[in-house]
């Protein structure tokens, strides 16, 4: 599958477009995404660290060069970060394209709780793909979004462990737990 | 054992790496930031659960606590030892009462008990030791030779950072429902409140008949305020992230009229940020 890096070369920061591509390449390879083509834009102009999916076939994902950077060298790709973002995202979009995942609102539409458990979902599944993952950090954000509650660290382990679960399970997972 | 430890020396293992704030600052991506209305090393915006980004901004600055713990043992510990015993009146004479070391004998043992504590909090919320960089413009505030400047920039600038980012925390842990959070934050807050006393009170004691020395610890104070504020990040506009903490500074001995001179800093710090932003602009433009 084509895979695009925009821009090819980088001025404000020290990223290298080939090693992007590779961690795509190899992204795309493990997750078996059906999309014709990957399309990552960079916004190199901008330090914050906001990425999205914003197309999902084409797959197009729009990321700010904070959430690729090393946060220990400004201005240096760090590769675990990059796999990290990225591979949710791509995920979420495999889950999107897949007819039995179910219609997700789009992302605009997303509860801040919605988003927690989604990723969870996500992040659980890269980490079993053989990435390195922070289960902490990530149940840390669920508990920001669920609450510091013993059901809310239920339903994080059964997002965190899951394969093959639709929107409608996820919503239904993440309405329990702040119920 | 030698006096004036260098900041170069100071002991890290290999997870810590130190970035200097010359080099944040002009990263030629702020001027985006600029053009946007905010500063993106400023984040964005106030430190509040709504944020999208709130939990991995509440790491990063549960990161920047921890470190500057470190420094701050590092320094209260260095200003036990760097000075001799004597009056502490003398122009230029290095030398403390008694009782000064004795305050400052305590505030380590707060600082070592800051650091476990802010151990515990970053792996609470998933923070790797490390994982973010180190900034020592702390301790370099507490290289200063003269004790009453060196205790007037850190008990008194950076430990009134402190405050203002302890609040901030502990509200944000309020807010979110996070007891671990909120009961650890407002346990050490109430200890920089302490702290920023202890320098508040041996600069009116040291310099009560020295008003030049008064004059410029004062001063140092605010230079060291102004790079505390950070370009805005500390500060009493809408979108700062830490935001001054007016009642907890009155408690530690700060007047009205000081924490208002504190938000004009805040304030130049910001314009002054922006003004390096719009300096850089031309490279984002190309």
């Amino acid at each position: 599958m084509p895979v695009e890096i925009r821009p090819e070369t980088f001025s404000l920061v020290h990223f290298d477009a080939t090693e992007i591509r590779a961690i795509v390449e190899q992204l795309v390879e493990v997750i078996g995404l059906p999309a014709a083509s990957v399309t990552i834009e960079v916004d190199e102009t901008t330090l914050l660290a906001h990425a999205q999916v914003t197309s999902t076939d084409p797959i197009v994902i729009a990321v700010e060069s904070g959430a690729l950077e090393d946060p220990k060298v400004v201005g240096q790709l760090n590769a675990t970060a990059t796999a990290d973002v990225l591979g949710k995202l791509l995920l979420s979009a495999k889950d999107r394209l897949d007819p039995a995942f179910g219609e997700a609102p789009a992302d605009a539409d997303l509860t801040l709780s919605e988003v927690a458990a989604w990723e969870t979902y996500c992040i659980g599944r890269l980490g079993r793909l053989g990435h390195h993952v922070q289960r902490q950090r990530r149940l840390y954000q669920f508990r920001n979004r669920h609450g510091f509650t013993d059901a809310a660290d239920a339903a994080f382990d059964a997002l965190w462990t899951a394969d093959g679960l639709t929107w409608a399970d996820i919503s239904a997972i993440s309405n329990q737990a702040t119920a | 054992m030698r006096k004036s430890f260098p900041v170069e020396d100071l002991a890290r293992d290999e997870r810590f790496v130190r970035v200097p704030l010359a080099t944040r600052i002009n990263d030629p991506r702020n001027a985006q930031a600029a053009d946007s209305g905010s500063s993106g090393r400023r984040g964005a915006g106030r430190l509040t659960p709504e944020r999208p980004d709130a939990p991995d901004a509440a790491r990063a600055l549960m990161h920047g606590i921890f470190v500057g713990e470190i420094q701050a043992l590092e320094g209260a510990g260095r200003t036990c030892w760097d000075f001799e015993v004597g009056s502490g009146n003398g122009e230029g004479i290095p030398e403390v009462p008694f009782e000064l070391k004795l305050d400052m004998a305590r505030q380590c043992w707060d600082e070592a008990r800051h650091c476990e504590i802010s151990i515990k909090l970053s792996g609470h919320m998933g923070t790797e030791l490390g994982e973010f960089s180190e900034n020592t413009f702390l301790y370099e505030a507490a290289c200063n030779p003269d004790p009453v400047l060196r205790l007037t920039g850190v008990n008194r600038a950076l430990e009134g950072l402190a405050i203002d980012v302890f609040n901030t925390m502990r509200e944000f842990g309020e807010v979110a429902g996070d007891p671990v959070l909120e009961f650890c934050e407002d346990w050490m807050l109430a200890d920089e409140v302490t702290h920023v006393k202890m320098g508040s009170d041996w600069l009116r004691k040291l310099t009560a008949d020295d008003k030049p020395r008064q004059e410029r610890a004062l001063e140092f104070q605010r230079v060291v305020d102004k790079l505390f504020s950070l370009g805005g990040f500390r500060g009493e506009e809408d979108d700062s992230p830490v935001r001054l903490a007016r009642r907890f500074r009155e408690l530690a001995g700060f007047k009205e009229d000081e924490m208002d001179t504190l938000a004009e800093i805040a304030k130049e710090a910001r314009e002054e940020m922006e003004a390096i932003a719009e300096a850089n602009r031309p490279a984002v433009a190309h």
